[in-house]
Order: structure tokens, then sequence, then C-alpha cells
């Protein structure tokens, strides 16, 4: 068991989801930074889908009543064990009643804490991915225990991964089902120009600042998924993230590849990028 | 002579296929894509899920689709293929409805905007039944064919943070009932208490595309009583 001490801003239980289940609304989910949360599962011997602890932002302050092995991967946030710094994409022991503390994201806005075996919240349709309307909470909640496994890992010297997250400025995207149908202009802002994303972002989209100029009708509501950019009447970029519904009725005129929605998830309010046109 | 293609096949996502008819949405099509989905789930190896929206189909497949040979003229030889409509057991719910004001936000403002009063506005709701489209965009959100074209109306231009559970709401052609708190870009009319989606039930959702949905009027005590029935999980939701 983990006891919450202090929540952090946004940290919830994630895996890799709920695909297979669209057909009846229900979101995909998982975690945001799926290349970071399967770095952290590798370090301490995990199968890539075990769930782990998203930590948005700033992080929490847990107290460990088992011993286990942790990694953490992502965003720096100044992790401390027992008030001693702690690296990221490192393996490390932990004895009961060892106390790990998070500070800020840095280098990105989304850390992930592994541990052996894995989190182990009940499964709902499937997964333990925290979406509330699904899960009890959207999120874990002080002075509650969060069950995890009792695996033991044997190494004689932490594992360890010697490399950095390096800030993107590009996003990979493909062409959407109504990219076609915009003005010539349009297309060129969206290669040319950067964006900027707003205060309106969270798991299940980002709202960026700057509009595009169009006359796209409504469409008949259709599928999306997670990374698809959709564009409003007004000309608001709405990029839908990992919590995103499963259909909208605002024309899609991007979708953006899985790498790019890893990278985007390590950005937040008032960061730029650029959008990477290529071919699926 | 050259025949035109059924549909678009367009590949968003190297793992994700969207297909879409051009025409609009109406009950034939509806049985079309109820039918292909089904073929294509038994047919199609790669084919993991599929997200049914009005006139379209998302296809998600096991790896990616640039592999697959001659894959857009497999699926038009399936769909091709499909002459008799299969038959699927499709049922009738009755969803109670509050349409009083303090539970009906956007009534006053929508009934002002397509002119007319807000009991004739309620009417119109309730006179006709709805077919169940498809399930989207939030678990157990039903998309309903059939609202009268008097109550057609522009969505918000951009949507509001929170819609509460249980409200019903139109925007553009459609009509809908939020399943759970979520932003939405619809009208808020009314609303109703009945259980809409249950994670912890083997069948998490009790509608399925093709039912057939009828809103009926109900007083505001009514409704609180049903709601506390809900509360305490002793509201079931039965067929006509």
């Amino acid at each position: 068991m983990i006891e919450v001490l202090l929540t952090g801003i946004h940290s919830s239980i994630q895996d890799l989801g709920r695909l297979g289940m669209q057909n009846l609304g229900v979101p995909i989910g998982g975690a945001m930074d799926q290349n970071a949360m399967q770095l952290a599962n590798r370090l301490v011997n995990n199968p890539l889908q075990c769930a782990v602890l998203e930590m948005s932002f700033k992080g929490p302050k847990l107290r460990f009543h088992q011993p286990t092995t942790l990694a953490l991967a992502g965003a720096d946030m100044n992790a401390r064990l027992n008030n001693e710094p702690i690296d990221n994409l490192t393996a490390i022991r932990i004895k009961e009643k060892d106390i790990v503390q998070f500070g800020t994201a840095h280098q990105g806005k989304r850390c992930y804490l592994a541990v052996a075996g894995g989190f182990k919240t009940p499964k709902l349709l499937g997964s333990r991915s925290q979406y509330l309307g699904i899960t009890p909470e959207a999120t874990i909640c002080k002075n509650k225990l969060i069950p995890i496994d009792t695996k033991k890992i044997n190494f004689r010297k932490g594992a360890h991964i010697a490399a950095h997250p390096k800030a993107c400025h590009k996003i990979q995207v493909y062409q959407g089902p109504e990219y076609h149908l915009l003005p010539k202009r349009a297309q060129e802002q969206l290669n040319e120009q950067s964006f900027t994303i707003s205060v309106n972002n969270s798991r299940m989209a980002y709202v960026l600042e700057e509009k595009l100029t169009h006359q796209l009708p409504s469409i008949w509501t259709a599928p999306v998924l997670p990374g698809t950019v959709q564009c409003t009447p007004d000309g608001t970029l709405i990029i839908l993230m990992r919590d995103a519904q499963t259909t909208g009725g605002y024309p899609r005129i991007l979708q953006l590849s899985d790498a790019g929605i890893n990278q985007l998830a390590q950005k937040s309010t008032q960061d730029r990028f650029q959008f990477e046109l290529t071919e699926v | 002579m050259k025949s035109e293609l059924p549909f678009r096949c367009f590949t968003l996502h190297p793992k994700v296929v969207l297909l879409e008819w051009s025409t609009s949405p109406d009950a034939a099509l509806l049985q079309k894509l109820i039918g292909f989905q089904k073929a294509i789930l038994k047919e199609v190896d790669e084919v993991v899920q599929i997200t049914q929206g009005y006139c379209s189909l998302m296809l998600y497949h096991k790896s990616e689709v640039h592999y697959i040979e001659n894959y857009a003229n497999r699926l038009y030889a399936l769909f091709e293929s499909l002459t008799a409509p299969i038959r699927t057991k499709q049922k009738t719910w009755e969803i109670p409805v509050c349409y009083e004001e303090e539970l009906a936000p956007d009534l006053k403002s929508l009934a002002k905007q397509l002119k007319m009063s807000t009991a004739k506005l309620i009417h119109t709701h309730t006179s006709v039944s709805y077919q169940v489209y498809f399930i989207g965009f939030l678990p157990g959100f039903l998309y309903l064919s059939g609202l009268p074209s008097v109550l057609e109306c522009d969505r918000k231009a951009r949507p509001i943070p929170k819609i509460e559970r249980g409200s019903v709401a139109i925007g553009g052609k459609q009509t809908g009932i939020y399943p759970l708190d979520s932003p939405g870009g619809w009208h808020r009319i009314g609303k109703t208490p009945y259980p809409l989606f249950d994670p912890k039930k083997k069948k998490p959702c009790f509608a399925q595309a093709g039912d057939t949905i009828q809103f009926k009027s109900i007083s505001k005590s009514n409704y609180f009583a049903l709601e506390t029935q809900r509360a305490n999980g002793t509201l079931e939701i039965l067929p006509l």
C-alpha cells in the first residue's frame, strides 16, 4: 500500500486505457505520455501496460507501507526519497515507511511513477485508468491508501536509462478527414504558424489560443480519437487528448501521431509548438 | 459504366481507417451500418473495434493498415455483398423528463431562438419517438434521430464547461441525454433521473443502436422522487 499524504495538482492511476469499448461511448483514456509511462515500467521489469501513477504539474507526497522498487520517467519533479534527491530513469529500492515527495515539474509537465508489479486498484471495464464516471474518482485522494503489487525484484545495481527528455517544438500530424475542405490560407496557417496552448488544457483536450479563419460547415457527428484536432465554428482549435470523447460534430482537420500526443502531453499553458504535417 | 464508390475510405492514422457515406442519415443507412459492422468484425481479422457515427464508421486495427493488401477494395466488396438487412432485437424505452425551468436552464432561450412557446417546445419534443443511431461522445450517450425539424437550432458557438448528468438537450439537428457531468455545446431543455450508464454492470448501457426512445414529461416532484431512487440504486430501467 502507498499512503497519499499530499495529492499534488492532478495525480491519477493510469494504464493503457480501455480500447474496445468506444462503441459504448467509453473514452480510451490511459497515460497521457505513454512513452514515459512505458519507460518507467521497463525500469522495474514490468509488462508495458502495467498501471502507473501519472503526476501532473506538481507531484504528491507519498508514504510507502511496504518495500518495493520504483522508477520515475517523464518530467523532472525534483523527487526526494526521505529528503534526499533521487534521479529519474533509475530503479530505486524502497523500504517500508519511506517517504517520496515531488515538487514542481520542469523539463515537461507529467512524471510517471512505476512500482514493481504495478498499481493494483480495481479494474473497471478492463482498465485501472481513472476517469470520472467510470472510476469513483478522477484523481488519487488525500489520506487514502493505494494498493500496489508485492512483487520483489532483485538487482545488484539500479537499472538506469541514459536518456534526457528533449523539448520538442514540432508535433507530427496527419491530415484529418476535413482538412481538404479548408481554404488554402488556413492550410498554410496550420503548416507555418506557431500555436500556443491556452489555459484551457486537460487530459480531455487542449484548446489553442490562435484561431483559424474558415467557413467549414458542421459535420454529422462522427467518430474522433485521441489526437484529433477539431475546428469550432469560431475557428478555435481543440486537440483531443487521452480522455477525449469518442465522437464529435466539429470538423476534424488534423490528427496527431502517437508520438505527437506523447510530446504534447509534456506541454501545457503558454507552451508553443508547430504542427509538422506528414503522410500517414 | 463505372459505378460510384459506396463510401469514402480515409486513413487518418496508421492504425485507424474512417469509412464515410455522403448521404444524410436515415433508417436505411442505419440498418446498413449495423449490418456492415457485424460483417467487418466477422470477416476482417485485423479490425479490433469499430466506432459508429451518423454516416461513418471508424475502424481500429491491430497493426498498420498500410500492410493490408487491397484493403479498401476488400471493404467495398464486403459492403456490396450484404443483401438482406441483418435482424437485430430492437427495444423501446420510455424516458421520464422534467422540463421545468429549474432543471432546464436553456429552455427559455431556446424557445425564444425557435420563436415558439416553451409549452410548444416540450409538446413537440415528447410527441415523437426517436431512434438510437449510435452511442458516443461520453459513456452511454445516445445519439437519437427523429428530432422534429422545427426544433433544429444552432449549437452554442463554444461549449460550456459543465452540463449536468441527466440533462436532456438539443444541438443542431440532434437531441440527447448527458449520462455524466460534461462540457457540451447543446441547449439544456430538461432533465431525467434515469440511470444511463453503470460501469459495474456487465451491460453498462441500457440501449443499443437501433432501439427506440420516447420522452415523457414528468413533474418536478416526480423527478425528485425518482432521483432519490436512482441515488439509492433502486431505480431500474426497463423496455416497454
